[in-house]
């Protein structure tokens, strides 16, 4: 999407020719690529609607609203369901949705870098299948003699940190946009490790990697400690490393990024491989939960990802939120999957209900005025 | 490098590709196995392609317009649940009746696009979570068998006639009515201007959101028929029935010579792309690929397909 800086008078495609100057749009831009950037006047819709739509939603007080809307939500889910049933707020519980919450948590963790760049990994549930296959194949499982333990562990993370190398090596050398780049890899991932897994469930039999989800620290499953430490390694990679300022640039505008001296091909690249990371993380601690590899292991994972990304308030069109945001939305995802169930509501309605919360907040959190044209 | 990218850009080439490719593939098949093409592997290489043509037909419309519709296969499987689950109660009622469900879920998807301007492929992902949510819960997570009764209402669409099966001849139907819609309305003339250059649509005073809104509306209807028809085949309805179909699809749209980008392609181009995925996943089986590697394959073909024949000047920043 075009930068802010073009503001009202920005350029379409620059497909059909313009005259050179145009009334309402007074000012000559100072055009860095003439190809894509020939100012056009009010043909785009930014009309008075856009403009109070402004007014209201980026003022200053509406702007810090937003900011918090997504915490708020949280708590007032957290009310509610407590106010419904009592039994929310009991300890056991809150355990239970720290646990459903730790591989959702370390796959948005991923999700976040990408979707901040402005592009999307739908490659989630392939990575971490692959991720989960090659943990069950070689650490010590019930198909073959393998038993390799935590090198398991190292190789299927580096496994899924390749697939996301290759997100990004295809999502730039070949130049397509990264949805359908990740749509391949999604397929390839998972046809994969289906393969690889014979159709059949694996089941994994290595106690020190099956303790991730048995045993317990300070009362929480060491699930939950594995994915709290993903979530500070996020905050450090965003906040603390060049890498994350030029994800956040690259979202805010790539080619205001490139100019100022963003090396935009091997970060897209890196932060694919750091999304991969993530989900190879994810997929140790999914295949450590569920004891076994299987076909479905990962099915209904993206959906959960790009929801609790995109609820907790990161922007789709890129630059806006983080990793904070993200946690907030893992949270209010695994509140309202688990008050749904103390509630007695059917689970099947889960997908349903997650599709709707993305509808809502894309819509509430669009930038509409940077946003022309939507594909 | 970069001759070879300017090679596949050329009009005619990339038009010229697809059918060339198909031939070549039909070619090694039949030299591979003689009495490929013989009317009987025909009819049932036609009634096997026939449901992903269906598909892929429906997101043809919407990938012109320059966008995605993720959601076909929800749709498809929730069309299937609702058949399934109707024709002991109403009997044949239950085709209008499910195939009009995926026209309000596609008209749907389409208004959360437009209206809501949320980016194509995020809101047919959502809609399509809605969708199969729905139809989970509507089957209450299982396969629904058609029973005895409710397959007389559907006995008709696994027969043939002439030695041409059904499905195929629905599939023709479907597909002549599509390349007629694009080609001899105004819709269809608004689609490929829309796809070409929305700007320049907009300022020449086409309706774009209206248009956009039909297009999903259109993959919505023929990914609920496709579901039905696939659900008639097998004698059960089941909220995962068409899960395997949405890669499929796309790749048949996309290997067909339809551009990503939009504005370029049309619904004979997915025939000839459906029919080279129908082939190569058979020609699979027949080298003995193993079945769950074919993702793999559709994901590799997928990629290389995007990369030749995406305009790469309509996006400033491929994101």
């Amino acid at each position: 999407m075009p930068g802010a800086a073009r503001g009202r008078c920005m350029a379409g495609s620059g497909t059909f020719p313009l005259p050179a100057f145009q009334p309402g749009c007074g000012v000559y831009l100072l055009t860095i690529n003439s190809e894509t950037m020939k100012p056009v006047t009010n043909l785009e819709r930014t009309s008075a609607m856009d403009a109070v739509f402004a007014r209201f939603f980026r003022g200053e007080g509406a702007r810090r609203l937003r900011t918090f809307a997504p915490l708020i939500v949280l708590v007032v889910l957290c009310v509610l369901i407590t106010i419904a049933n009592p039994n929310f707020i009991e300890l056991r519980n809150l355990i239970r949705v720290a646990n459903s919450a730790a591989v959702p948590l370390t796959l948005a963790m991923g999700m976040t870098f990408i979707i901040l760049m402005g592009s999307i990994d739908l490659s989630v549930e392939g990575a971490l299948s692959v991720a989960a296959m090659v943990l069950v194949l070689l650490a010590t499982n019930d198909a073959n003699g393998n038993d390799y333990g935590w090198l398991a562990v190292v190789a299927a993370i580096a496994a899924s940190t390749a697939m996301g190398l290759l997100n990004g090596i295809i999502q730039t050398v070949l130049r397509i946009p990264s949805f359908m780049a990740t749509l391949g890899i999604w397929f390839i991932g998972l046809g994969l490790s289906v393969f690889m897994l014979g159709g059949s469930a694996i089941r994994l039999m290595d106690n020190s990697i099956r303790s991730l989800a048995l045993e317990r620290f300070l009362g929480l499953p060491l699930a939950v400690w594995v994915a709290t430490a993903a979530f500070l390694l996020a905050i450090v990679i965003q906040y603390h490393t060049r890498l994350g300022r030029h994800i956040l640039a690259i979202g805010g505008g790539e080619d205001v990024a490139e100019l100022s001296g963003v090396n935009i091909q091997r970060v897209r690249i890196t932060a694919f491989g750091v999304a991969g990371f993530f989900f190879g993380i994810a997929g140790v601690l999914a295949a450590a939960q569920l004891g076994q590899s299987n076909a479905v292991i990962a099915d209904g994972r993206l959906f959960a990802a790009v929801t609790a990304v995109v609820v907790g308030g990161t922007a789709l069109t890129g630059g806006e939120g983080g990793v904070l945001n993200t946690l907030v939305g893992v949270l209010i995802v695994t509140v309202l999957a688990n008050g749904m169930v103390l509630l007695g509501i059917s689970p099947y309605v889960q997908q349903t209900v997650q599709g709707l919360m993305i509808i809502a907040a894309v819509a509430l959190s669009l930038d509409r005025l940077r946003l022309k044209i939507v594909k | 490098m970069k001759k070879l990218s300017d090679f596949f850009a050329t009009g005619w080439v990339q038009g010229a590709i697809p059918p060339v490719l198909l031939v070549l593939l039909v070619a090694i098949v039949e030299i591979g196995s003689p009495g490929f093409l013989t009317g009987e592997t025909l009819g049932l290489l036609l009634g096997n392609t026939a449901v992903l043509f269906i598909l892929a037909t429906g997101v043809t419309f919407v990938i012109l317009i320059g966008g995605i519709d993720l959601s076909i296969q929800a749709v498809a499987s929730l069309a299937s649940v609702i058949l399934a689950q109707l024709l002991p109660s109403i009997g044949a009622l239950a085709f209008p009746v499910a195939i009009g469900a995926g026209l309000i879920f596609g008209i749907l998807s389409g208004i959360v696009h437009v209206r809501l301007r949320v980016p194509s492929f995020v809101a047919t992902l959502a809609t399509g979570g809605v969708v199969a949510g729905m139809a989970l819960w509507f089957a209450q997570g299982r396969a629904i068998t058609i029973e005895e009764g409710g397959r007389l209402s559907t006995t008709w669409i696994n027969g043939a006639v002439a030695g041409v099966p059904v499905v195929a001849i629905l599939a023709a139907i479907v597909g002549i009515i599509s390349f007629m819609v694009l080609r001899y309305t105004r819709f269809g003339r608004y689609s490929l201007a829309v796809g070409a250059g929305e700007p320049a649509a907009l300022a020449a005073g086409v309706n774009v959101d209206r248009t956009k809104i039909i297009a999903f509306a259109i993959s919505g209807t023929l990914a609920a028929i496709a579901g039905v028809i696939l659900a008639a085949r097998l004698s059960s309805g089941s909220p995962s029935l068409a899960n395997q179909l949405l890669l499929p699809a796309i790749a048949a749209v996309i290997v067909g010579g339809t551009a990503i980008t939009g504005g370029l392609g049309g619904v004979a181009r997915t025939a000839v792309g459906a029919l080279i995925i129908s082939i190569v996943r058979i020609g699979m089986t027949f080298i003995g690929v193993n079945i769950f590697a074919e993702n793999v394959v559709f994901g590799a073909v997928l990629i290389i397909a995007v990369a030749i024949t995406i305009d790469r000047s309509k996006i400033p920043v491929i994101k």
